[in-house]
């Protein structure tokens, strides 16, 4: 019986090639967008959470209370980890985590430039990371112990192994190679090459209070602990240890949900990158159904045809059941087809993809279960394309079958509102694909406040501390560059904020309770012009030349406005014991995520933790001009280093990946959507097209032009476009806003955008239907009256 | 083998009933060769469809070798149809997507039958109506004579006791009609019970008796 109805299936498939052939590019095009959303959705979940131990690893987070909101950072005290260690029995391990660093290391004369991170002993026996090899039980029980990943050995050691010998560091340090690591998946938040003990001279450096939060933090506890418990426990920790931080609490927060809700409101967790999760998943399943809305509108139209079968089959004794299981066997045929193709292309495409999305993507393709999975998605999908056109062909009563066609009004309709679902969210996702770019554009728009161009930063690295001044010199004479100064962190970055302990002339305690200042530490030489910032009164620091600029200050006008304060210069400002005088104000420039409202900023000179040159190159010369020249300079101070530099215009640009990574998700399945709604359109049109032809040769034969008949067989459709733009805009419309939420800096969503969107509807299903009826019109009236 | 009492069927238009069956009594004995004919529109092919099970009365008594088929369930019916009658249409009704073979196979497999069986089976029809060089050849390659040769071995595959034959030469020419129409007597004198309808008095004289249909009511002989 099923060898008879595969037969029966494969010799129809091939028969009626155009609808197969609409059919398996639709349905493979779907499983393929079905597989890189899968694919995605499988590394999003993975990531970070792929730990042995993942049901008892934590990460340490700290809730601050600022202006009545609650905040919530993931970077915690130095002192936190040992205590938690020694006074909680449930904590098994915790270790600290400094930010990365970047490093010039050398084995022999072989020099790599790695980045890495100093960690607590500890952190390798929480993260159980595949591990390659080892010398010692603890990796990193000695302080000179390093651990390295594959790759980074390889290219110190090349084939050698690497293990127990030993690297040099640029600043002097040498390391004993105590276990190499695989590489890290690209699922996971961390990013070393290597990973060293962190040191007691330089926590004191990093600072090792209370009130510094420099670290992550990373927990595990004893399984079978209550962390719901813990974190009662160690609400009051910091206000134990630090009577001043009031505001302050610490509690542990799982390692595996940093990654998907990663989001606080009011200091609970309210969703993050799941929500995006969410979405694209679901955007995947509408292709699905789209593409299976394709099959059963087709082969219910084509149900005429197959009447006369079903009838005789019935005649010669088919039950119902009998042919719901062959009509079955052939969607699922057609769906097992497509599925191969599928797989092909998006074994062939996902790098492509990889690189549209600027995220690699792993897949295990020899996992067995992966492939159970895929086989049982597909022959799902084949029966849900299947089930309703089988039922509604094997329902067919043989004699009515056998004497020809029979009208279903409710047939009919049914496909219609079909058609109608599938543009409503062809529609929703062209309009949810321009409002992601439009976002995007309008925030890229958006004012910086300063000129990104032409401005490059450099390390403060090896010798270029020392010899700043040399440096300095030489590139302003030879004409390199017009000015350069020196700032603590990246200038696109806001990495540090300080609230509570400022002060100033007529402050209320309210006021000086809620205002956070983002803090830009300076070395107070042309930082001003460098950057090309304006100022709006007063002057820029000039700490290099004048001592007494210590404590000069510059403030954004947001500062000003939210401290009240009139007449700022020369005015005083309060932070902690340090009294700062008000000596410029800057326009407004945006120092943090270009989505963000502008916040206070604070800018102070100081002669130490400045990590990098900020340099506006000479805009008469080339840029390959002036890098070649900055790094001879710099060369000649650091002859070990390789010259190492970033534009700062790129990094801005970097600040929009995530949001062009959803606006490249959406424009990659939007585009799938539409292909796989025209197909069907396609398939619809010429079926009614063909069922048609006699009345088409009639009216042309009355004397129908061309046009008046393309105007009949396209109306039809427009009205089912039209009427799917009513119904996708509105919810369009409304979910895009709430996308729109996130941001402070945001557009809104445009009636023309929603025009627009409905405009590339029509046209595009107009070109397809009109492909099929235009073909119909010019038929000449002698060959279609002539078949019977 | 057949009784039919009181049988009714009419179709509701506006608010009259029009008749298409009116009060059919009908016996019809094993190895009966029976012609139904009438002008078109008379309800022939519909008494045939009655008979045939494809079609129901809205009213009357219908019995097939003692069985009140009309109070059977619908699977009950579908068995009973498939293990006692074979219907031969018109426009033979062949399926364009299978061979010849394939096509007088498709009610051995509805009856679960094993592929051995079935192959026996379906040899022994292609030998006994001379088409065994035309099994892997598709419907449209074969003239109408030749489909309704086939039409009509796919009927008989099951073994039916009654042949039912809806103007089996209507779509024939004369010759062909000829040569079907001799080998229904010659299924008849092997013990097949046959109906058929036609419009040809030619054809009718092939059988031992002739059912006169006009408007629905029969007419006695």
């Amino acid at each position: 019986m099923i060898k008879n109805h595969l037969k029966i299936a494969y010799r129809n498939l091939l028969k009626n090639k155009g609808y197969t052939a609409i059919n398996i590019i639709g349905l493979s095009t779907a499983i393929v967008a079905v597989l890189f959303i899968a694919i995605w959705v499988q590394n999003q979940f993975l990531h970070d959470n792929f730990y042995e131990n993942k049901a008892n690893i934590y990460k340490l987070l700290n809730r601050t209370e600022t202006q009545g909101q609650i905040q919530v950072s993931t970077i915690s005290m130095a002192p936190a980890a040992a205590i938690l260690k020694k006074e909680y029995p449930e904590v098994e391990h915790s270790a600290r985590l400094y930010w990365a660093t970047e490093s010039l290391i050398s084995a022999g004369e072989t020099k790599v430039k790695s980045s890495g991170n100093e960690v607590d002993p500890d952190f390798v026996k929480i993260f159980d990371f595949p591990l390659v090899e080892k010398a010692t039980e603890d990796m990193l029980s000695a302080p000179n112990n390093i651990v390295l990943t594959e790759s980074l050995a390889k290219s110190l050691f090349g084939n050698t192994s690497a293990l127990n010998k030993i690297v040099q560091f640029d600043s002097g340090e040498s390391y004993n190679v105590s276990a190499i690591l695989k590489d890290l998946p690209p699922y996971t938040d961390f990013t070393f090459k290597y990973l060293i003990p962190l040191q007691e001279k330089k926590i004191k450096e990093y600072g090792s209070n209370w009130s510094t939060n420099t670290y992550y933090t990373f927990v595990s506890l004893k399984a079978g602990s209550d962390v719901e418990l813990f974190n009662k426990k160690i609400a009051s920790l910091v206000h134990e240890n630090d009577a001043h931080l009031q505001r302050t609490a610490v509690f542990l927060y799982p390692q595996s949900k940093t990654h998907l809700y990663s989001k606080f409101k009011d200091g609970i967790p309210n969703g993050g990158k799941i929500e995006q999760v969410r979405l694209v998943a679901l955007i995947g399943f509408l292709i699905l159904i789209i593409a299976c809305i394709n099959f059963i509108n087709l082969s219910t139209a084509r149900a005429q045809k197959r009447n006369k079968e079903v009838g005789i089959r019935k005649v010669a004794g088919a039950t119902k059941y009998i042919l719901i299981q062959q009509f079955l066997i052939e969607s699922t045929l057609l769906a097992m087809i497509s599925g191969v193709i599928a797989f092909f292309i998006a074994s062939v495409c996902l790098p492509i993809f990889s690189h549209i999305l600027g995220q690699s993507l792993i897949v295990e393709w020899t996992n067995p279960i992966l492939w159970v999975v895929a086989i049982g998605f597909v022959l799902t999908v084949g029966v849900l394309a299947g089930i309703y056109p089988a039922f509604i062909l094997s329902a067919f009563q043989p004699i009515k079958s056998l004497k020809g066609s029979i009208k279903r009004d409710y047939l009919l309709s049914f496909r219609e509102l079909l058609v109608i679902f599938q543009f409503s969210t062809t529609i929703f996702l062209i309009i949810a694909t321009l409002v992601i770019r439009q976002q995007i554009n309008f925030a890229g728009e958006r004012e910086v406040g300063y000129n990104a161009e032409q401005l490059i930063e450099i390390p403060i690295e090896g010798n270029i501390e020392r010899h700043y001044d040399v440096i300095k010199t030489e590139l302003l004479n030879n004409g390199a560059a017009s000015h350069i100064t020196r700032t603590g962190w990246t200038v696109t970055a806001d990495n540090a904020s300080s609230s509570g302990n400022f002060s100033w002339e007529k402050a209320t305690p309210e006021q000086e309770k809620n205002t956070v200042f983002t803090i830009v530490r300076v070395s107070g030489d042309d930082f001003v012009n460098t950057l090309g910032l304006t100022i709006l009164e007063g002057r820029d620091i000039n700490y290099a030349n004048l001592p007494a600029d210590s404590t000069a200050i510059l403030l954004n006008q947001t500062a000003i406005k939210t401290m009240g304060l009139q007449n700022p210069i020369g005015k005083y400002l309060k932070w902690g014991d340090a009294t700062f005088t008000i000596v410029g104000i800057v326009k407004d420039y945006i120092s943090g995520s270009p989505y963000q409202t502008i916040r206070p900023v604070l800018i102070h000179p100081s002669k130490r933790y400045l990590q990098s040159i900020l340099i506006r190159t000479n805009d008469q010369h080339t840029v390959s001009q002036n890098l070649a020249q900055i790094s001879a300079v710099i060369k000649k101070i650091n002859p070990n280093y390789p010259f190492n530099y970033q534009f700062v215009s790129k990094q801005f640009a970097n600040k929009f990946k995530q949001q062009e990574q959803i606006g490249n998700l959406s424009l990659v399945f939007s585009l799938l959507a539409i292909i796989i709604s025209c197909l069907g359109l396609f398939g619809l049109a010429a079926h009614i097209t063909e069922t048609r032809t006699k009345e088409i040769g009639i009216r042309k034969v009355l004397g129908a032009s061309i046009h008046s008949i393309n105007i009949l067989l396209s109306r039809d459709f427009i009205k089912l476009v039209v009427l799917a733009i009513l119904i996708g805009t509105p919810i369009a419309w409304w979910s895009m806003n709430q996308w729109l939420n996130d941001f402070a800096y945001r557009i809104d969503v445009e009636w023309w955008l929603i025009g627009i969107a409905g405009s590339i509807a029509i046209i595009i299903a107009l070109i397809t239907v009109n492909v099929q009826s235009l073909r119909a019109a010019k038929t000449n009236p002698i060959d279609s009256l002539r078949d019977e | 083998m057949i009784k039919l009492e009181n049988i009714f069927k009419w179709y509701q238009v506006g608010g009259a009933r029009s008749f298409v069956l009116k009060d059919i009594n009908l016996h019809i004995e094993q190895g009966d060769f029976v012609s139904i004919m009438g002008p078109s529109g008379s309800g022939k092919s519909t008494l045939l469809n009655v008979i045939g099970l494809l079609d129901e009365p809205n009213e009357g008594k219908y019995y097939f070798m003692d069985e009140d088929v009309l109070a059977l369930k619908a699977k009950k019916r579908a068995s009973l149809f498939q293990s006692h009658m074979g219907y031969v249409f018109q426009a033979y009704h062949l399926i364009d997507e299978l061979t010849v073979y394939e096509n007088i196979e498709t009610p051995l497999i509805y009856k679960n039958l094993s592929s051995k069986e079935r192959k026996a089976i379906v040899a022994d029809l292609l030998d006994r109506f001379g088409i065994v060089g035309k099994k892997d050849l598709f419907p449209s390659q074969l003239s109408g004579g030749q489909q309704q040769v086939v039409g009509i071995a796919r009927a008989l595959a099951g073994s039916p006791k009654l042949l039912l034959a809806d103007e089996p030469t209507g779509n024939l020419n004369s010759k062909q009609g000829e040569d079907i129409m001799s080998l229904f007597k010659q299924l008849n004198e092997e013990g097949v019970t046959i109906i058929q309808v036609t419009h040809s008095e030619k054809n009718a004289a092939y059988g031992q008796r002739i059912i006169n249909l006009l408007d629905g009511q029969l007419k006695d002989i």
